[in-house]
């Protein structure tokens, strides 16, 4: 199929999505909720581009439009301009100090302050609960309806099913959640209130915490045996890498003093 | 996870008969059958208490989460005991011509609610609702189940007199 | 709202019908066994009617035939059926074989109406029905205008037929449509007479129905037929009026669309504001499988399709095809993109078919007489009839069906009798929430209804809700309700329907308390236009047609509450001021004193001032003023 990007021909096969196609062939899209891991759910709207199939010009979101035929794309339109400059705005009166954000406003000339601030400290991606529904930790949750709606924990409470993986804090866009490893326990605090808390296992060789306690039951259920005996561990990466550089110097040295021995003989 | 730290629920209990005869006996067991499951819940218990989601999510092996969304995504759900008494405005656009919106206001004024709210003593709930189609007799009300056309405020007065007599 | 409950009849006598051939004997001898000339009181029994009371009415009517104790043969038969259309006029009842029509009719009329009407043969005049402005009382249907000016074809069997059963359908057609086509017809043959048709969708979108059935049709998977009953709009009840009055219209047209797709299982999705369409529908479903003509091996034939009722649960949103399919799903009413169309992947990732209520409504009939026969009536794009629930400012408020291409003068005037209080009409407003307003007076009032007049100029004829609206309607105000409805409906997903509809919510709110700024009415245009664009689904990409229709036609309206903090409709109660009249005012002092706030100065028998800083607007002065000496500004 051929496809128009920006008045040049770009490589797609059939199928693929706009983002898809635009990442391949080195063409700007901005994004705020769509991460390639996830399923998209162009929420933010920010990656809308015009689309012309046929005779027919219309807005599509780049993160989940499938092209299936020839098709002609523009990615920086006037429209297209004032309607992230607008979505920006929007943003920026839910969620006030953001890098991410102040980066997109400056490309397209948003004023951050146009909207009276109502620090939510939350763009509303979604993908903090997208991908914990994902990891199976099902800890976070877009509850409530319309303007209403938030990411919160079911009933509010500390929730029991959260694996401590961290991936809410390193997939939000505007670092609303926050890890705190103190005292033997992970907290996951998600807008200044406390998600869940995770305890951490203890190095039994440097007494150092590294990492929160897994449910083996949940591994052997998904990876099967190699997994738990890959998490079954109770010694930290750095010791783990300290014991076995240690192990193979003993037997390089083992090896080494057997030559030894042997030359020894010859004589 | 430090049992004292997590909050703990202080719903009382849920009689599980009536949970599975909902679950299995009414709707099958089927998983697109959840919603209309949590109406009769609902219906049952008069909002949608904590065990009973908690249960629901095991019997259905759906995440705990899942259920909160649509529990807190419907309208007419709620996760809080609703008054003896509930009390719809109805605020279509016919209604609204006709005041319904003063009628609301009406009552958020008197007894201290907002629609969705209970007051304190238990005993009414108001709620807005969006159109019941029977716009022709517009502004309606409906005090529990009842449907009261053309509505005005000293109706609303008698039916706030009436509860506040029990 | 009340469970579904069923009041049908036992039908354990019923013999299940076991072949096509079976239905049409089955009719004749359901035919023979009733007079057209019995006595029969039909007593309507729609949402509306029942509001004023018209279950005591039917009860009422039925114990006084019983009390009235005649020779069965003579007593008259009393039927409860669905909506009439005429809902201002509740609780109503047509009488045969006399075809008189009698209006708000309260139970203790009961024992009279059956004495001087149903046995004397007298026409009781307090009953009947008197035009505006008339002298003269009306007293037979179908000499009515609100009746006589419709052409019912949908509604045809609403408010003849007891909903509750369905041997009353049946004698009246029900199904026959249903046997043509599992006798005479392929599904290709079933699907190119829907596209002849021409019919298109009539919830709203308008999309050609045959196109989308053969769309379906050719996709591979299990197939599944989906009833949009979730009739959102606020002030529409055409959905509710044919469910609750005639479900088996609904359910025939989705089996024979199951018929033509090879579908073998359907939903109805109901919303739960509507129970006694849930009853109405369980007791169709549960007494057709009865019969056999739903269900497993359909009048013995391998043709399978059963449906079950699905409620929704408070959510606008869930009329939007994507989110009401993800709420039969058991999951939150999300709409997601349609880049990739339900009717290919849709409920359970299925090739689903998803109509309105009135969509399927009209199926049957023209199956059994031809889409050449549908294109008969209304114009070349929007063939047929369309009903609307005519409500607001008008004299017969109620539900009404014409073709497509009656014009607005015909529906508000003609068939609305226009009006009342002697106010003039300011503007129509079609569409719901995603229509727009029609200004009136104005070569508008002739606009033909159909799919693309109204569209033109701003609006969209919707769903079939239509609000009149007279001088004393605030247009900027509705503007603001709407926009009001839509934020509370939104489902919140996308960035453009959730903040900016709520920021369009703020600003027309500070407009109507009379704190409007300079620019604001630009900003509404600006965020509207925006919206309409970006948002993810229909519900954000028409929420600010409504705002920017009032914006277009209404544009004085809206600076004078801006610019002069005005509100000429005088709606908006903030933006009034009371004055007084020196050249009138007398200095009795009845206003001064009467004033809560004391924010009237003035000496003995010199005229009054108002202080407008302290004044609370409770309107004491104005009321008590005997020498009309306050004005309202």
């Amino acid at each position: 199929m051929n496809i128009i990007m920006d008045g040049k021909e770009v490589a797609a096969d059939p199928g693929q999505t706009i983002i898809e196609v635009a990442r391949r062939n080195g063409v700007y899209i901005p994004t705020l909720c769509h991460v390639p891991a996830l399923e998209p759910a162009a929420m933010c709207r920010v990656c809308t581009v015009e689309l012309a199939e046929g005779r027919r010009t219309r807005l599509v979101t780049a993160c989940n439009y499938p092209l299936r035929g020839d098709a002609e794309i523009h990615t920086d339109t006037p429209i297209l301009r004032q309607g992230r400059k607008l979505l920006i705005e929007l943003l920026a009166a839910r969620c006030s100090d953001s890098k991410t954000l102040r980066e997109l406003a400056e490309r397209y000339g948003a004023d951050l302050d146009r909207f009276p601030a109502e620090n939510k400290d939350c763009i509303m991606c979604g993908l903090c609960a997208r991908v914990c529904e994902r990891v199976g930790g099902n800890v976070l949750a877009l509850c409530g309806r319309g303007v209403e709606i938030s990411v919160d924990t079911s009933f509010g409470r500390l929730s029991p099913t959260c694996i401590g993986c961290a991936a809410c804090a390193q997939i939000c866009p505007v670092q609303t959640i926050r890890i705190e490893d103190v005292e033997g326990e992970r907290r996951v605090i998600v807008r200044g209130k406390e998600a869940s808390r995770v305890p951490l296992r203890r190095c039994t060789s440097c007494g150092v915490h590294f990492g929160p306690v897994i449910d083996l039951s949940q591994v052997m259920k998904r990876a099967g045996e190699a997994g738990v005996l890959a998490f079954n561990t109770s010694v930290c990466p750095a010791c783990s890498r300290r014991n076995l550089a240690k192990r193979l110097a003993e037997r390089h040295l083992e090896q080494y003093q057997g030559d030894a021995h042997t030359k020894d003989e010859e004589d | 996870m430090p049992e004292s730290e997590v909050t703990c629920c202080q719903e009382p209990e849920v009689d599980f008969v009536v949970l599975d005869r909902i679950i299995r006996d009414e709707f099958g067991g089927r998983r697109e059958a959840m919603i209309m499951m949590m109406q009769s819940i609902q219906r049952h218990y008069r909002h949608l208490p904590e065990p009973a989601l908690y249960y629901l999510s095991q019997v259905l092996s759906v995440p705990l989460t899942k259920i909160y969304e649509v529990a807190t995504f419907y309208a007419s759900f709620s996760l809080v005991p609703k008054g003896k008494h509930i009390l719809h405005v109805c605020t279509g656009t016919a209604c609204h011509l006709k005041g319904s919106g003063g009628m609301v206001r009406h009552v958020v004024g008197k007894l201290g609610i907002e629609p969705g709210g209970t007051t304190p003593d238990m005993k009414l709930t108001l709620e807005t609702v969006n159109c019941l189609g029977a716009c022709a007799v517009s502004p309606v009300v409906v005090f529990d189940d009842k449907y009261h056309p053309q509505a005005t405020v000293g109706l609303l007065n008698e039916f706030i007199e009436k509860v506040n007599a029990e | 709202m009340a469970t579904a409950t069923s009041t049908a009849p036992d039908l354990a006598w019923t013999k299940r019908l076991s072949s096509p051939q079976e239905l049409a004997p089955y009719r004749q001898a359901l035919i023979a066994g009733t007079d057209p000339n019995a006595l029969c009181i039909r007593v309507c029994c729609g949402t509306g009617c029942k509001a004023v009371g018209s279950l005591d009415v039917l009860e009422a009517m039925k114990k006084a035939v019983d009390a009235a104790g005649v020779d069965l043969k003579v007593m008259p038969e009393v039927k409860r059926t669905g909506c009439h259309g005429f809902c201002s006029r509740g609780p109503l009842l047509t009488l045969q074989p006399q075809g008189l029509f009698y209006q708000r009719v309260k139970p203790e009329d009961a024992a009279e109406i059956i004495q001087k009407t149903s046995i004397g043969g007298e026409v009781i005049p307090r009953f009947l029905y008197k035009p505006p402005d008339a002298k003269e009382t009306i007293a037979k249907v179908r000499d009515i205008p609100f009746f006589a000016k419709q052409t019912k074809l949908v509604l045809k069997r609403v408010g003849q037929i007891d909903p509750f059963d369905i041997r009353d359908a049946i004698a009246q057609g029900a199904y026959a449509g249903l046997v043509k086509v599992l006798t005479e017809m392929t599904s290709q043959q079933v699907i190119e007479e829907i596209k002849i048709s021409r019919l298109r969708g009539r919830g709203g979108a308008g999309f050609p129905t045959g196109v989308k059935w053969e769309s379906c049709a050719s996709q591979t998977g299990r197939h599944y037929v989906i009833c949009n009953g979730d009739e959102g709009d606020p002030g529409a009840f055409m959905d509710a009026s044919v469910m609750e009055g005639d479900p088996h219209a609904v359910l025939e047209g989705m089996a024979i669309a199951a018929y033509a797709m090879g579908s073998d299982r359907g939903f109805m999705y109901v919303r739960m504001e509507y129970p006694l369409a849930v009853q109405t529908l369980t007791a169709a479903i549960r007494q057709a499988e009865d019969l056999g003509l739903l269900g497993q091996n359909i009048l013995g034939t391998d043709f399978s399709f059963r449906v079950s009722i699905s409620t929704g649960a408070g959510a606008f949103v869930c009329g939007e095809s994507s989110a009401l399919m993800s709420s039969l799903e058991g999951k939150v009413g999300r709409p997601r993109a349609k880049y990739i169309r339900s009717t290919e992947k849709g409920f359970r990732d299925s090739p689903s078919n998803l109509n309105n209520v009135e969509t399927y409504a009209n199926v049957p009939e023209i199956i059994l007489r031809g889409g050449q026969w549908y294109t008969s009536y209304g114009t070349e794009r929007s063939a047929g009839t369309k009903v609307f629930s005519l409500t607001g400012n008008v004299h017969n408020v109620g539900l009404v069906e014409v073709p497509m291409g009656t014009s607005l003068r015909e529906i508000v005037f003609g068939i609305g009798g226009g009006i009342p209080n002697r106010k003039q009409l300011k503007a129509v407003q079609t569409g719901g929430p995603s229509g727009g307003c029609i200004p009136i007076p104005s070569k508008f009032i002739d606009i033909n209804v159909g799919f693309g007049k109204l569209a033109e100029i701003g609006s969209m004829m919707g769903s079939g809700g239509m609000i009149v609206m007279d001088e004393n309607t605030c247009m900027v105000e509705i503007s603001r309700y709407f926009i009001n409805f839509l934020v509370e409906e939104s489902c919140g997903q996308c960035t453009p329907c959730r903040e900016g509809l709520t920021r369009m919510r703020e600003i027309l709110t500070r407009i109507t308390q009379g704190k409007g700024r300079e620019g604001d009415i630009e900003l509404l245009e600006e965020i509207g236009k925006f919206t309409n664009s970006f948002s993810l689904c229909g519900l954000g990409t028409s929420a600010a047609n409504p705002v920017i229709s009032t914006i277009k036609y209404f544009r004085e309206e809206y600076d004078a509450h801006v610019r002069d903090k005005k509100c000429p409709a005088g709606v908006c109660k903030p933006l009034y001021y009371y004055e007084i009249d020196p050249e009138k005012c007398t200095g009795c002092g009845v206003c001064r004193k009467r004033c809560p706030a004391a924010a009237i100065e003035g000496e003995k028998k010199k005229p009054h001032t108002i202080h407008q800083e302290l004044c609370i607007k409770c309107m004491e002065c104005y009321r008590n003023c005997k020498f009309d000496s306050i004005k309202i500004m």
